[in-house]
């Protein structure tokens, strides 16, 4: 009994970080129908904003994941203002260029941070384990486990009750339109775009102290994000939660039974099989393709 | 009329392309270059690939370079099979084996031991994978950014686990020391003139060969697609079949550069199937053209060649992916066609003067040019 729960918490914690690294994309991709393959690399420069504020200023987490949050928030509106704006029109050459923002930003951070792995500390009153239904589980993971809850809330509540919630999805049904009603899409795009940033920017803060930070740490993170949201689709917040909920469960469990990468592999033909037979995502409204 | 106009000067430029590339040797007769221009020219070859499934069909593959790496560990399979005793465990058991305490040769290692099935497993295994891949896809009819992502996922995981089963693919190292590969009497040293013609001659094949396609019918087809997947559809054309057709043709293609590749290296490492020379080739085909072979070709062997000049002093070492990732980003934006763009600007420009005639787009086909000439390109 005690194995399963352990399981279940493993699962459940794998799918909150996976949840809060796929979040953003789903965003940027719901909103602007870019996937945005520099995502991974926002969450690599979210996690080296911890370690530099902790090396220089000897930060604790906390007020580290606000200005994870804001500084990556900040490079993603300006990697769209630069750059993504000049390409709504033609959704391919997007890929190309956040390819090209990516491979730019990993080789910055490794000619300026340098290559060599980097470790993060864990903040104390987080680092031992809570008995929880009669299992260990480490404070942290909880933690984590929380903190995606609020962050869910808090994106849902932006987008649901505020006005500039109510802009986002009227640009996302009809640009053309909304902007005869006077909303300004472009600020729509820049906001929303910096705000996927932004959360990246927290997931890579919030797994630092779990794994190593290096250059490349965000290219494995971001094709487990591919992966939820090609099994999530694109059509609610709901479908990203799911999606990520059931694939953080399969990879733990996998990873259990065999190895990590036996279980990327596993889940990657799971998810190549699941697409062709509901190639939008298993919580999609059927619409007519157009 | 002005289509075998426009014709006439492709056509002209790729066999000035094969010329020149067949009479190098002669002008230059000196081993290690003809052997890193080899290591060009098999860039082009897979350049040229990727640029038949997204230049002419649309089909973005990010992850071309697992076919190609499938490629090279199938030729590296059979020549690591026999290579001098010296460097093998019992029974002709690959050194790596031995140190991974594997006892005897696995099963899929077996059919190694001849030529022709490792070259069949080269061109096969990466069509077989392409094809399952393009079959799941685009019967789900998935297509435009969800191909490039599910492409690039593919290549993250078969680079995983390559890496990861030490045992049976040497992880990391790759596999090293192998023998010469020997065909038909001729053996095929990495800096011999028989590689270089082998692989000059096989870039000649894709790109004349390739060429003709996108001149038939099925080829003007693969374009229509590109340009607006429905309309076909609407024409009644299995659409699902055709991208498959050339999302397979293209991995074919590019197994067998990776061949080439174990050949002219002398060695297959995970690093054939990484990340990173799947960008690499997505930016040689998109500096070059992607809506031209040649022109994929050609940003292949100019970018590569850029590179291993410039890599030789220490400084742009480091440099070099920035240098890179900038000039995408700007081609990326700013030309979309790429370098050939700017090269069929200049062709049409000198016809304009001489015939005043009105020039009709380059790339597609005269009936589905004037058929939807004015539809801006959208995947």
């Amino acid at each position: 009994m005690s194995d399963i729960l352990n399981q279940v918490f493993t699962g459940l914690s794998l799918a909150s970080i996976l949840l809060l690294v796929s979040l953003g994309l789903a965003i940027i991709y719901g909103t602007m129908g870019v996937i945005n393959l520099a995502h991974g690399e926002f969450v690599m420069l979210g996690a080296y904003t911890v370690w530099f504020l902790q090396k220089n200023f000897g930060l604790d987490l906390l007020p580290c994941l606000v200005v994870s949050f804001f500084a990556v928030a900040a490079a993603g509106w300006l990697i769209e203002r630069l750059i993504v704006r000049h390409l709504y029109k033609r959704p391919l050459d997007t890929i190309l260029a956040t390819w090209g923002v990516s491979v730019i930003l990993q080789q910055g951070i490794r000619l300026t941070a340098g290559a060599e792995l980097r470790y993060v500390k864990m903040p104390g009153w987080l680092s031992n384990a809570v008995p929880v239904l009669g299992v260990e589980v480490s404070a942290y993971r909880i933690f984590i486990f929380v903190l995606t809850l609020l962050l869910l809330a808090a994106t849902y509540l932006l987008f649901a009750r505020t006005r500039y919630g109510f802009s986002l999805r009227a640009v996302t049904q009809n640009q053309e339109v909304s902007r005869c009603f006077g909303i300004n899409a472009a600020r729509v795009y820049s906001l929303t775009f910096a705000y996927g940033a932004g959360l990246a920017g927290v997931a890579g803060a919030l797994i630092a102290p779990l794994k190593s930070v290096s250059p490349d740490m965000g290219t494995g993170a971001v094709i487990d994000a591919f992966m939820v949201v090609v099994m999530g689709g694109v059509a609610s917040l709901m479908g990203t939660v799911a999606s990520a909920a059931i694939i953080g469960q399969v990879s733990g469990l996998l990873a259990f039974v065999y190895n990590d990468t036996v279980a990327k592999a596993l889940v990657f033909f799971g998810v190549v099989i699941l697409i062709r037979f509901m190639p939008e995502g298993i919580f999609s409204v059927r619409v007519r393709r157009g | 009329m002005t289509d075998t106009n426009s014709m006439r000067w492709r056509l002209t430029g790729y066999v000035l392309f094969c010329v020149i590339i067949l009479v190098f040797p002669y002008i230059l007769n000196n081993d290690y270059l003809l052997n890193k221009y080899a290591r060009y020219l098999i860039f082009g070859v897979l350049s040229a690939a990727l640029s038949f499934s997204w230049g002419y069909t649309g089909i973005l593959n990010l992850g071309q370079a697992v076919s190609f790496g499938l490629g090279s560990y199938a030729m590296a399979m059979a020549l690591k099979l026999r290579t001098i005793p010296i460097q093998t465990g019992a029974g002709g058991l690959p050194d790596f084996m031995v140190w991974n305490n594997v006892k005897a040769l696995p099963w899929f290692w077996e059919p190694f031991h001849s030529y022709t099935f490792a070259v069949f497993a080269g061109l096969g295994i990466p069509m077989l994978l392409a094809f399952v891949l393009g079959w799941f896809m685009f019967r789900g009819r998935i297509t435009g950014v969800f191909v490039a992502i599910i492409t690039l996922a593919m290549l993250v995981v078969i680079n995983l686990v390559i890496v990861d089963q030490q045992k049976y693919t040497g992880g990391f190292n790759g596999i090293t020391d192998l023998s010469t590969f020997k065909a038909f009497g001729v053996g095929f040293d990495a800096y011999s003139l028989s590689t270089y013609y082998l692989v000059a001659g096989t870039l000649c094949v894709v790109l004349l060969g390739g060429l003709a396609i996108t001149r038939t019918k099925l080829g003007l087809i693969l374009q229509a697609i590109r340009d607006d997947e429905n309309r076909v559809r609407y024409f009644g054309y299995d659409v699902a079949s055709y991208q498959n057709f050339a999302f397979t043709l293209s991995a074919g293609v590019a197994g067998f550069a990776g061949m080439l590749y174990t050949l002219v290296m002398e060695f297959a490492s995970p690093t054939f199937l990484s990340v990173q020379l799947s960008l690499s080739i997505v930016i040689w085909c998109a500096v070059g053209g992607r809506g031209s072979l040649l022109g994929a070709a050609l940003g292949a062997i100019l970018v590569t060649g850029v590179q291993g000049n410039l890599s030789e002093s220490p400084t742009f070492l480091d440099t070099w992916m920035l240098i890179m990732g900038a000039i995408f980003i700007i081609v990326v934006l700013f030309l979309p066609n790429g370098l050939i763009s700017l090269a069929e600007k200049g062709v049409r420009l000198l016809k304009h003067k001489s015939a005043r005639e009105t020039a009709t787009h380059p790339v597609a086909g005269a009936a589905i040019a004037t058929f939807d000439s004015k539809r801006v390109r959208e995947s």
